[in-house]
């Protein structure tokens, strides 16, 4: 034991120990910016990443361009047929947009939710390691991203920028295991619970769900919009299993996430979300 | 050149695990190469360059991911360092030397990660999803391993990487 402490290596090694726990307490997922090393080192990389991107778009297209025109026409067909149903499920919700905004009008309800501005982004590149689920898109700074902006797709909800630099944000997915979103289920709009990430690419946890809860199997989840980060109303996921918690009291019910993030590659960053405060929502 | 290389490595391998082989991911997950990079380096050097060249590889990628900066220099500086310590024990020649290094070295990088992720994230989940993470790692990265081995000794005992052996 006293060899040990007259040895210099051992206490060169406890140094480094300590001081890399300090700095990783210091370092945490929530910061509000980078430091200048972390941003230069991120943009070097983004050049390189950004042409294999379009590279790699383009030979998709070469890909498809040749692949089996049969099986393009038949997905033509069903596409223009999902086209028409949509076209024709999109003038029925125009008009009941249009009837909640008068009705909205009549009762003088102001509600700053109604429109986001979206950025449109490119992935150029996913997580480096196994311990985190982000993605690195092609916008920073320098087109007005910022720390904490949601970050959605047409499928649904995909994360929350946690770092920018001035030309690349980093989106923490809702799969990272950091990630935590209020959630409720669409249809019922019940259960205020907590969706939260399981570092699975393809399995989301929803926790904190009241026994009584009448949630089931291919429910779908929905953004509640308390939290401080996410607008409401975006789709998260489908429940695919519901079981009881080890107390009795809660339920926990697993989630597959709306959007494939493993084989996403453009999302839309929303630029100007206020989220709802709590003094907002006692007042509501 | 050869400390070109050196420093280049662990680039080239955060680039070609955020572009390449994140399309390519088995279950959701991706080899680490650099703890690979780190591993064969650890081997053919003495452990005092081992330690400080894994935690620098190590500190890159936490640079990189702009979170928890030293999460992944301690674990891979901690791994390498218990790595060279066995170092002068092992024949290097065997490429199954390579392959069960990077075997050992994934397993002890998953259990330092997972000790120092418990003290310092806010919010850590652990299920049986994370276990078969390290499982299918510990097999891709042994995969990659074979082919990097075979150059990595061949460049350490007459190519670019010659000398940085122990001297």
């Amino acid at each position: 034991m006293l060899k040990l402490l007259k040895n210099r290596v051992f206490w060169l090694l406890l140094l480094v120990v300590i001081v890399s726990l300090g700095m990783m307490n210091v370092t945490t997922a929530h910061r509000n910016n980078l430091t200048l090393v972390e941003k230069v080192i991120r943009d070097a990389f983004i050049p390189l990443q950004s042409g294999i991107s379009i590279v790699r778009g383009n030979l998709n297209e070469v890909v498809t361009a040749f692949s089996n025109k049969s099986a393009l026409q038949q997905q033509i067909k069903k596409l223009e047929e999902e086209n028409s149903k949509l076209t024709l499920e999109n003038q029925q919700l125009r008009e009941y947009k249009h009837e909640v905004i008068q009705l909205r009008l009549m009762l003088d309800f102001q509600d700053s939710r109604e429109n986001y501005s979206l950025l449109p982004a490119h992935i150029i590149a996913r997580n480096p390691n196994n311990w985190y689920r982000c993605v690195t898109l092609d916008r920073g700074l320098k087109h007005g991203i910022k720390n904490g902006m949601p970050v959605i797709s047409t499928a649904g909800l995909v994360g929350r920028v946690a770092s920018v630099s001035e030309n690349s944000a980093q989106v923490s997915l809702i799969t990272d295991r950091e990630t935590a979103v209020g959630a409720i289920i669409q249809e019922t709009r019940e259960t205020n619970g907590i969706v939260e990430g399981l570092g699975n690419s393809n399995q989301l946890r929803m926790i904190n769900i009241p026994y009584y809860s009448k949630i089931k199997k291919g429910d779908i989840i929905i953004t509640s919009g308390l939290s401080a980060v996410y607008p409401p109303g975006i789709r998260i996921g489908r429940v695919t299993e519901v079981s009881r918690e080890p107390n009795g009291l809660l339920l926990v019910a697993m989630v597959k996430p709306a959007v494939n993030l493993d084989k996403l590659e453009a999302v839309f960053v929303v630029t100007d979300y206020q989220p709802v405060t709590n003094s907002e929502v006692e007042e509501e | 050149m050869r400390i070109l290389v050196l420093i280049l490595l662990p680039f080239l391998a955060i680039f070609l695990q955020s572009n390449l082989f994140s399309y390519y991911s088995i279950k959701g997950t991706i080899p680490d190469l650099i703890l690979v990079f780190v591993t064969f380096f650890a081997l053919f050097n003495r452990v005092d360059q081992g330690t400080i060249y894994a935690f620098g590889c190590g500190l890159l990628e936490d640079l990189y991911m702009g979170r928890f900066i030293g999460l992944n220099a301690l674990s891979k500086g901690l791994t390498a360092f218990i790595l060279g310590r066995l170092e002068g024990n092992v024949f290097k020649e065997n490429l199954f030397v390579g392959v069960i290094s990077v075997l050992v070295a994934t397993i002890l990088n998953a259990i330092f990660l997972f000790i120092f992720s418990v003290l310092v994230f806010e919010v850590f989940h652990i299920d049986m999803g994370m276990l078969f993470g390290i499982l299918y790692q510990a097999i891709y990265n042994v995969i990659v391993a074979i082919p990097i081995y075979i150059w990595y000794y061949n460049s350490s005992k007459s190519g670019v990487l010659k000398n940085l052996g122990r001297e």
